[in-house]
């Protein structure tokens, strides 16, 4: 059976986001466990933090691989090590569980070009729903703790360092500040220090050393 | 040179068929999907990890220089194909190999994701060498489960270590040259509270 790649790269697709979605989200939360970035924490403890992170890449995997048990694709019947195009579509057996996932990317596999935008794709929205996550965390469920310790009055740092001990929300205007300060600084010095062959000065009709 | 390649890898593919389990879990080993995952996600845990500002900024230099070494190689892998039209091993000993992976259509030297998984993992090595030698051993990992599966020879395996690390090397001296930018790229992204 001929199956149209069209078809099959868009359930790759789908498949393939969830997956590093929910790698993504394991990772971060393993690092930023490890790091104390409390700010991005899905849970309020680091050690569950930690576990849960451990948990979602495990499950991701296993969801990954054994999807086409229950959902039909280009990997049912047929041998696995058969060129992908004449595989027919429906659900995987067990014992062609290991190999349903190797699709030729001429045959609706994913390349490396697209496993790297839907990774790129997958990590924002990973880091996102860990900001939006970290922030309640922090805003609500550690409100009678904060209460308890006293004033938390932190250094008021930007950047991942600010989000030790302060929710995503909270130091977006210094993380702001910086960023605009930032991007004149790099554009007046750092372009040019870089641009040792004036290239930038060229393009832009400007004269050379 | 390619006599004995040919004879690591038939006697190695001539090992599959005697534990199920062994050769399934060189499938997934092999897999598109598996290894790159692992290899984005131990760049993706290194620019989350760090204790303290000046080991944050040491290591998302360092993920940014292993994403970059990871692209480069793409690219000379490509090069190589282009000059050496080497073909696969089930290609040319179709009749002596059992294919437990797809057949690629590329060429075969030197192995593309080998190249890039020990350009991921030289850059984890700088920072710590258990790491290091952790994704090491995933990329030779992945080598060998294809090298098994019958669609790489060693010396594919080995050039394409060899490309991997050479090109996280050349990186770390271009970096040199591009240095202001590239912190100042990592200060523009603490502008959003993700570095």
């Amino acid at each position: 059976m001929n199956t149209d790649p069209g078809v099959v790269r868009d359930l790759f697709a789908g498949h393939y986001f969830l997956f590093a979605f929910l790698t993504s989200l394991g990772a971060i939360q393993i690092a930023v466990s490890n790091a104390g970035t409390r700010g991005l924490w899905l849970t309020p403890y680091a050690i569950t933090t930690r576990w849960f992170g451990i948990v979602l890449i495990v499950s991701a995997i296993v969801i990954f691989f054994m999807q086409p048990l229950w959902i039909d694709g280009p990997w049912a019947a047929g041998s696995v090590e058969a060129d992908s195009l004449t595989r027919d579509w429906g659900k995987a057996s067990w014992d062609e569980l290991a190999g349903a996932r190797n699709v030729n990317d001429i045959h609706g596999g994913l390349d490396g070009v697209k496993q790297t935008g839907w990774f790129s794709l997958a990590a924002v929205a990973a880091f996102v729903v860990s900001a939006i996550v970290g922030t309640l965390t922090i805003e609500f469920l550690s409100r009678a703790q904060r209460n308890s310790s006293g004033d938390q009055d932190s250094e008021m740092t930007d950047g991942l360092a600010g989000l030790t001990d302060r929710s995503y929300l909270s130091i977006q205007p210094e993380s702001w500040r910086n960023f605009r300060a930032d991007i004149g600084e790099l554009w007046r010095n750092g372009v040019s220090e870089a641009d040792s062959w004036n290239l930038i000065k060229s393009i832009l009709g400007r004269s050379s050393k | 040179m390619t006599s004995i390649d040919a004879d690591i890898v038939i006697w190695l593919n001539g090992l599959s068929g005697n534990i199920a389990a062994f050769d399934n879990l060189m499938r997934i080993a092999a897999s598109d999907y598996m290894m790159p995952l692992v290899f984005s996600l131990s760049m993706l845990g290194l620019w989350f990890s760090g204790n303290n500002p000046a080991q944050r900024i040491r290591y998302q230099l360092t993920t940014l220089m292993g994403i970059s070494a990871l692209s480069i190689a793409n690219i000379v892998v490509w090069l190589f194909n282009i000059i050496i039209e080497r073909p696969r091993p089930f290609v040319e000993h179709g009749d002596q190999l059992t294919l437990l992976f797809y057949p690629p259509t590329d060429p075969s030297f030197p192995a593309n994701p080998v190249a890039v998984g020990f350009a991921v993992a030289t850059a984890a090595w700088t920072i710590n060498r258990k790491f290091g030698l952790w994704l090491s051993a995933a990329a030779a990992l992945f080598g060998f489960s294809r090298m098994y599966a019958g669609v790489f020879y060693p010396t594919d395996i080995i050039g394409g270590a060899v490309v991997g690390i050479a090109i996280y090397v050349f990186t770390t001296y271009l970096r040199r040259f591009l240095e202001p930018l590239i912190t100042g790229f990592v200060r523009l992204i603490r502008g959003l509270s993700a570095a």
